[in-house]
């Protein structure tokens, strides 16, 4: 039997390949012709997920079903039964459901959708595709430059239609104007919005777009657009002026809500799985994957309207629980022995040259023809392709290496960052040693960087990658066995939640604690509960008492890791604790330490005014005092100091306000805020908070706390306002654990703001968000960004699978690709040292002859040189840090280097 | 600066209570209402957002006296467009009659004729089951000029042109001189006596 | 359309200064073959001076009640009428405390909600239909149009039966009759200003000279509307209105009926052609 995934979009991808790499057989069911879902339609995603849809196509392991949609469903979990269209019938023991969302139909008239120059945001993410190659952004009534443009927010959210707030479009809409200002520097933009609800790396992206780029954020939700000539009129509240502004726009983009799939109230009916009260598939906050169905799941915007990063951290929990579920009947791809062409040192190159086209990308720059023509010209070249799709380029790779025997191969195309694993596993298959294909980013280096003779640019590029292929060598890897155990760090709520997921998969895991008792932050909330969820203690007793009696985790407590070595599959450590000493190995680790609330000392009194407490310990008391309750949000450090404002303390501070107000209707609750952050479906929190009487007032400069009187400048009501409270409570940022740095040393990857860096970072898109830059290491919950319980659960989730999938395999392979040291460049600065996850880098010393230069004589001595040793996983971060660019990795080294430079 | 101890905090409680007012704190103060009013071309400070901040603060008498109270249109548009279904033009009629109760009991006064207007309107309703026209103008000018006579005075000044014009055209005869009249007037005496008395 | 049969509410202008619209609905209903059985003993729906929407409720429930007893679904030419009567009609649906609460005033109040409220155009398009209406078109209106809606057939949500703000099922009975729509655009639903007339005439006047000079200026020939209260402020007080400020419009305003009616082969007479204030004779002249 097998898992059924529903859906192809990001979360469906994510999820079903999870799966297949860890041994299951997956059905993935799609209703369009394509895979990708919405995220294909994304200015600058298609290409992010490229490599993951061909892989998909090229997985053993996955049976993929197009333009199929279910039809019908019975039986139960570990035996459904599933009817898609054509006829087919297929069985398996679990389901994932991925359906996805869809934008709103029909936007209100008043907005003026009917004119060709006010876009969705979906319609502009296509302009900016066709934008950022003709590097032009035109008007699309009369193909005019545009000067001026205009974001409205909440276009269908948070609103009667939609009650809600739709998560993304805050993100995304700051991504398209950060696109448009790296483009087009001189367009005006225009931001109007409600709350700006970004977290984490958005809300530094969002402080940039407003301090550095000139981009105009107003508050006021612009409610018509109106075309006056050839111009559009939008009018907003200049709050501080007290009055209208008119404002002229050559372009407005509305970015509109996200709404469930149109689809998905048939699957619903179909599966039987509950819907919510807002359309979509009802899980809970304490299991944000399970449906109301056993043996089937959900992930990704199917759930609640989310970005691609949580899509995929749910998909990737989603699929660990279908896995639980389901027996594993198949090879994990890549863990067979492989036998590769014998190529010898002075056997002539036969090169061949592939070229794709990405759908069209490159050949709007270059002529692909005449290029291939030139090619195939040059020495030693005697098989030149070019293909539309990455797919039929490997299709004609692999045929070449067989048919032609091929030695060398030179593959061009988009960003190999992408594509590097699936054309290197594609040159294995085909019998060629992975190492001897030379990877060429035609379209990043070269279409998008000259404007004139971009073709012959594009030849000389590719002349000197035949060089450089020529003199590539294989490169035989080594295998080593899989230590089929976990490390899970930090026994909170992303913790233990990791440590049981990994553990009911079958693998050991080790819980390592460093206070006394397992909880973390949960300890603190007391009997505090969200609408719909169980109260923190209850949720507390039950993790606890399933971790600790759970026959595969060892929990520790009081106890710390200590001497991390290895790498992905087989890691060892030390655990030191109270009486313990004790040395480990394990094949994967999670990291979970959580963060903890700010102590604000010195701020509003706190400390030594008995009014004052924060959040977490009114959380705790539960105790209200007067009739007056002041709630101040963001004290402490900010975004400016080096703090992220906490997605969890802003939520929580509303759900405190509407709790007070609900036990004591009697008490006046004010709530001082920056941004109100109930996004998805936490806005209604917020609504009933506003409902029961809370009143919300916005600042912008910290409220002052004098003489018993808190003063506040509300800006929307634009005075001062002055309360004279009898309890204030601070709802204050949750900063990282301690403990961070000494793991980020430890393990080696990168804190930022002192939390925990995903793989990916960049402004767009997160495919990984609990992947980290040491492979077999993997983050979640508040050590990465302080989150709310539901996405701590399943960020974990998600870690726990990726961990699993690793897990899963019964051997790994040493990297081919080392760090090499130029000896007369490194300046001995021991950056790389610090920086190599594996504790690869040594400095050695070295004595250095008195050398004279003119006059000056510079004395010699001792001269600290790095050297690289056995353990380096090429994994590229010492030779990225290298302040004197001494480090590089061995794939791209010596004679290859010199003779790419030769014809330069 | 304002000192919410000076306040009202209960006034928000009785918005919520008069019929139109039930949805008052649901806003979020978006502005969506203020910059779709029409009006606001005609008098760029009315914001119907503020008023409805000033209510949830509790600044009763600046809103009850607030004379913007008295010109909204019911035009709906601020209706149709809230995101959160204030129903700003039923809330506006709300703190309106707020108003109207606080003048009778000679807390408040009133400085626009709206009030006046209205009441002999439902005068009529309440007398006859049908607007009539004769009656209402009648009685509200008496009411504006503050004698009968003065109010017969500046009706005939204003309806010189207006009434002679609807006169040519057979839309003001000697058929409006006299009401129209329901039949079960009782009925309609009883409706206003019931609804508007309960919701003191 | 013989089966289709209205109770028909009138509304307090019907008799002055509305009497044309009154003539031209009877008139075309009549020519379309669609009885109208005028309401027996009526009452004022409230207008827009009853702010208490509870008192519009009881009020209206007694019209409604008359209908159902009738069995008859409710047409009103008037758009406050037909605002104030639908909503009561979809209040009372829901709630049923206020439904009791009515009911314990006098029994001629008992409302079972089985009753439709459509406005003469909802009624027009939706329940007769265009493909109906233009089988019996037998004269061609060759004049420019400016459609105005006012505020209730597009707002508030709650009684909407077009959009709040781009309406159009006017655009379509003046396109069927081969009249020409000028660009009217948020004008088309923008408020006239009738609701202070009265009380403040000057934000009144400014309101209704913006509709007038929008409509002129977008070339139209005359201003089409379906409301005693716009017709009031924009046809009777027009000239008020040029006094007031000063300039000149002479635009004739007609009733969608009026227009409609001549369309359908009906005397302009029996449509109280003669009865609306700005001259409408130039409009009759292009109707062939
Ligand atoms: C304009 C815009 C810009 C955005 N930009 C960003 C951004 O910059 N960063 C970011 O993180 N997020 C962004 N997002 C959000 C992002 O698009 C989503 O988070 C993500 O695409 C969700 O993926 P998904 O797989 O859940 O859903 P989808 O992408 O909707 O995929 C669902 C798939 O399921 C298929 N399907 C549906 N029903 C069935 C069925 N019954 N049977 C079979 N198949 C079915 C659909 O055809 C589709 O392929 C943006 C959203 C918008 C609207
Ligand atoms: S507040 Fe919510 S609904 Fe509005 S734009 Fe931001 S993310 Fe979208
Ligand atoms: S290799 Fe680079 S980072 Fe390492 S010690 Fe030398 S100079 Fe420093
Ligand atoms: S539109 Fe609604 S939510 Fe927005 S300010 Fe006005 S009343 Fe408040
Ligand atoms: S109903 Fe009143 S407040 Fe609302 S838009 Fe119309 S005039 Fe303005």
């Amino acid at each position: 039997m097998g898992i059924a995934v529903i859906g192809g979009g990001v979360a469906g991808i994510s999820a079903a390949l999870d799966l297949a790499d860890s041994g299951y057989k997956v059905y993935l069911i799609e209703k369009n012709a394509e895979l990708g879902g919405k995220m294909a339609e994304l200015a600058e995603c298609k290409t992010g997920l490229s490599p993951r849809i061909v892989k998909i196509q090229n997985h053993p392991n996955i049976e993929l079903m197009l333009s199929s949609e279910l039809e019908g469903l019975s039986g139960s979990a570990g035996n459904f039964k599933l009817k898609v269209s054509g006829g087919k019938e297929i069985e398996v023991e679990s389901v994932v459901l991925a359906p996805g969302y869809d934008i709103p139909d029909s936007v209100a008239t008043s907005y003026g959708y009917g004119s060709p120059d006010v876009v969705t945001s979906l319609e502009f993410e296509r302009m900016l595709r066709a934008a950022t190659i003709s590097n032009e952004l035109k008007r699309q009534s009369d193909g005019k430059p545009v000067k001026k443009i205009g974001f409205i927010k909440c276009v269908g959210s948070r609103c009667q239609d939609n009650e809600i707030c739709s998560t993304a479009c805050c993100a995304y809409t700051a991504k398209e104007v950060w696109v448009v200002k790296e483009r087009f520097p001189d367009i005006d933009v225009y931001v109007f919005y409600m709350d700006v609800r970004v977290f984490g790396k958005d809300e530094e992206l969002v402080a940039d777009l407003k301090d550095n780029y000139g981009v105009h954020y107003i508050r006021s939700r612009v409610p018509e657009v109106l075309p006056e000539g050839d111009k559009l009129i939008v009018k907003y509240e200049d709050l501080r002026a007290g009055k209208i502004e008119k404002l002229e726009l050559d372009m407005v983009v509305l970015a509109v809500g996200l709404l469930p799939a149109r689809t998905l109230p048939r699957l619903a009916e179909l599966t039987g799985v509950k819907t919510d009260e807002y359309g979509y598939i009802e899980t809970s906050i304490s299991s944000p994957m399970e449906t109301s169905v056993r043996g089937i799941f959900a992930c990704g915007t199917a759930t609640a309207p989310m970005k691609v990063r949580e899509s995929v951290g749910l998909a990737s929990g989603a699929a660990l629980k279908a896995a639980l579920m389901s027996q594993r009947t198949e090879r994990i791809p890549g863990q067979e022995e492989r036998k590769y062409i014998e190529v010898k040192e002075d056997e002539p190159p036969k090169v061949g040259v592939f070229i794709c086209d990405n759908e069209g990308e490159i050949s709007k720059t270059i002529d692909i023809p005449a290029l291939a023509e030139r090619v195939k010209g040059l020495r030693d070249v005697v098989a030149v392709n070019s293909a539309n799709t990455i797919e039929e380029a490997l299709k004609a790779l692999e045929s070449g290496i067989v048919d032609q025997g091929l030695n060398r191969v030179v593959f061009a195309g988009c960003s190999p960052r992408e594509y590097e694993d699936i054309i290197r596993e594609g040159c294995a298959k085909a019998g060629l040693n992975p190492y001897l294909v030379e990877l060429v980013n035609l379209r990043e280096q070269c279409a998008w960087v000259f404007d004139k003779n971009v073709t012959d640019a594009a030849f000389d590029i590719l002349r000197m990658a035949v060089e450089r292929a020529k003199r590539l060598e294989p490169i035989i890897v080594e295998r080593y066995p899989v230590v089929p155990r976990a490390l899970v760090i930090g026994g909170g709520i992303s913790g233990m939640n990791a440590a049981l997921d990994i553990a009911d998969a079958g693998y050991e895991v080790y819980l390592v604690e460093k206070g006394e008792e397992l909880g973390g932050g949960l300890r603190d909330m007391g009997d505090i509960a969200f609408p719909g969820g169980e109260s923190a203690s209850k949720l507390l007793k039950h993790y606890v008492d399933r971790v600790t009696s759970h026959e595969r985790i060892k929990v520790y407590t009081k106890a710390r890791e200590e001497d991390v070595r290895g790498r992905a599959g087989m890691f060892k450590a030390r655990i030191v604790g109270d009486g313990v000493d004790e040395e480990i190995e394990f094949g994967a680790c999670v990291i979970a330490t959580g963060a903890k609330e700010y102590v604000p000392e010195g701020y509003y009194g706190y400390g030594s005014d008995n009014k004052v407490c924060t959040l977490r310990e009114f959380e705790k008391s539960g105790k209200v005092q007067g009739d007056t309750v002041v709630i101040i949000q963001d004290v402490g450090p900010g975004l400016k100091e080096g703090a992220y404002s906490s997605k969890a303390s802003n939520i929580e501070a509303v759900n405190a306000a509407l709790k007070i107000k609900e036990e004591n209707p009697g008490v006046e609750v004010f709530v001082l805020y920056r941004e109100v952050k109930t996004y998805g479906k936490w806005e209604v929190l917020y609504k009933r908070a506003r409902e029961k009487g809370v009143l919300f007032l916005r600042y912008e400069k910290p409220p002052e706390y004098k003489n018993g009187i808190i003063s506040v400048f509300d800006v929307i009501f634009n005075d001062e306002i002055q309360i004279k409270p009898d309890m204030v409570i601070l709802s204050v940022p949750m900063v990282p654990a301690e403990d961070n740095k000494r793991l980020s040393m430890m393990f080696k990857i990168p804190l930022k703001r002192g939390f925990f860096m995903e793989e990916q970072e960049r402004p767009k898109m997160v495919l990984t968000p609990v992947d980290t830059v040491n492979e077999g290491v993997f983050v979640c919950g508040s050590a990465v960004y302080p989150a709310m319980i539901d996405e701590c659960i399943a960020m974990s989730s998600a870690a726990a699978g990726r961990a699993c999938v690793l897990l899963a395999k019964d051997f790994m392979e040493t990297p081919a690709i080392r760090a090499v040291v130029n000896d007369e460049v490194c300046v001995g600065c021991g950056v790389c040292v610090q920086i190599c996850p594996v504790e690869a880098i040594e400095l050695t010393e070295e004595q250095l002859p008195v050398v004279t230069f003119g006059v000056e004589t510079l004395v010699g001595g001792e001269r600290r040189i790095a050297k690289v040793g056995d353990g380096c996983i090429g994994c590229g971060s010492c030779a990225s840090y290298c302040p004197s660019g001494a480090m590089s990795l061995q794939h791209f080294r010596d004679k290859q280097v010199y003779a790419q430079l030769d014809y330069a | 600066m304002i000192k919410t101890w000076e306040l009202d905090p209960n006034f928000k409680y009785e918005i919520l209570k008069e019929p139109g007012g039930e949805h008052l704190t649901a806003c979020f103060q978006c502005s969506t209402c203020t910059l779709g009013c029409p009006l606001t071309e005609i008098i760029p400070t009315y914001n119907p957002r503020r008023m409805i901040q000033m209510s949830l603060l509790g600044m009763r008498n600046e809103v009850l006296s607030n004379p913007d109270l008295w010109v909204c249109l019911i035009c709906q548009t601020c209706t149709a467009r809230c995101p959160q279904d204030v129903q700003i033009a039923d809330l506006l009629g709300a703190i309106r009659r707020i108003a109207e109760r606080e003048e009778e009991t000679g807390k408040l006064k009133i400085s626009s004729v709206r009030p006046s207007f209205d009441k002999a309107f439902m005068h009529q309703i309440q007398k006859y089951g049908r607007l009539y026209d004769m009656g209402l103008a009648m009685e509200y000018y008496k009411v504006k000029e503050g004698s009968f006579i003065k109010g017969m005075m500046a009706m005939s000044k204003d309806y010189k042109k207006f009434g002679m014009r609807m006169f040519k055209k057979g839309k003001m005869g000697v058929k409006s001189m006299f009401p129209e009249k329901v039949k079960d007037r009782e009925v309609m005496r009883k409706i206003f006596e019931r609804m508007g008395a309960e919701k003191k | 359309m013989s089966n289709l049969k209205y109770a028909y509410f009138p509304g307090c202008p019907s008799e002055s200064t509305a009497i044309d619209q009154d003539m031209s609905v009877k008139a075309v209903f009549e020519r379309l073959g669609v009885e109208l059985e005028e309401m027996e003993d009526w009452n004022c729906c409230g207008a827009s001076e009853v702010e208490d929407p509870e008192i519009v409720y009881a009020l209206n429930a007694r019209n409604l009640a008359i209908a159902e007893k009738k069995g008859l679904n409710i047409m009103t030419p008037c758009s406050i009428c037909y605002y104030n009567l639908q909503r009561s009609n979809k209040v009372l649906r829901e709630n049923e405390e206020l439904r009791k609460k009515i009911h314990s005033i006098d029994s001629s109040l008992t409302y079972n909600g089985g009753v439709e409220v459509k406005h003469v155009v909802d009624a027009l398009v939706n329940d007769i239909g265009i493909e109906e209406i233009s089988s019996k078109v037998q004269k061609k209106v060759n004049v420019k149009v400016a459609p105005y809606y006012g505020c209730y057939m597009g707002r508030p949500p709650l009684t909407a039966f077009d959009d709040p703000d781009a309406p159009i099922l006017m655009d379509r009975l003046i396109e069927v009759i081969g009249g020409e729509v000028v660009p009217f655009d948020y004008r088309k639903a923008k408020c006239c200003g009738g609701p202070l007339m009265m009380t403040v005439p000057d934000i009144a006047f400014k309101m209704a000279r913006d509709i007038l000079e929008g409509a002129k200026n977008a070339g139209a020939d005359c201003i089409v509307l379906a409301c005693p209260l716009c017709g009031m402020m924009l046809d009777a007080k027009q000239e008020d209105i040029e006094e007031a400020f000063g300039i000149k419009i002479g635009l004739p305003v007609l009733y969608i009926t009026q227009l409609l009616g001549l369309a359908l082969g009906i005397s302009p007479d029996k449509l109280g052609l003669n009865k609306n204030v700005v001259d409408t004779k130039a409009i009759v002249g292009r109707v062939v």
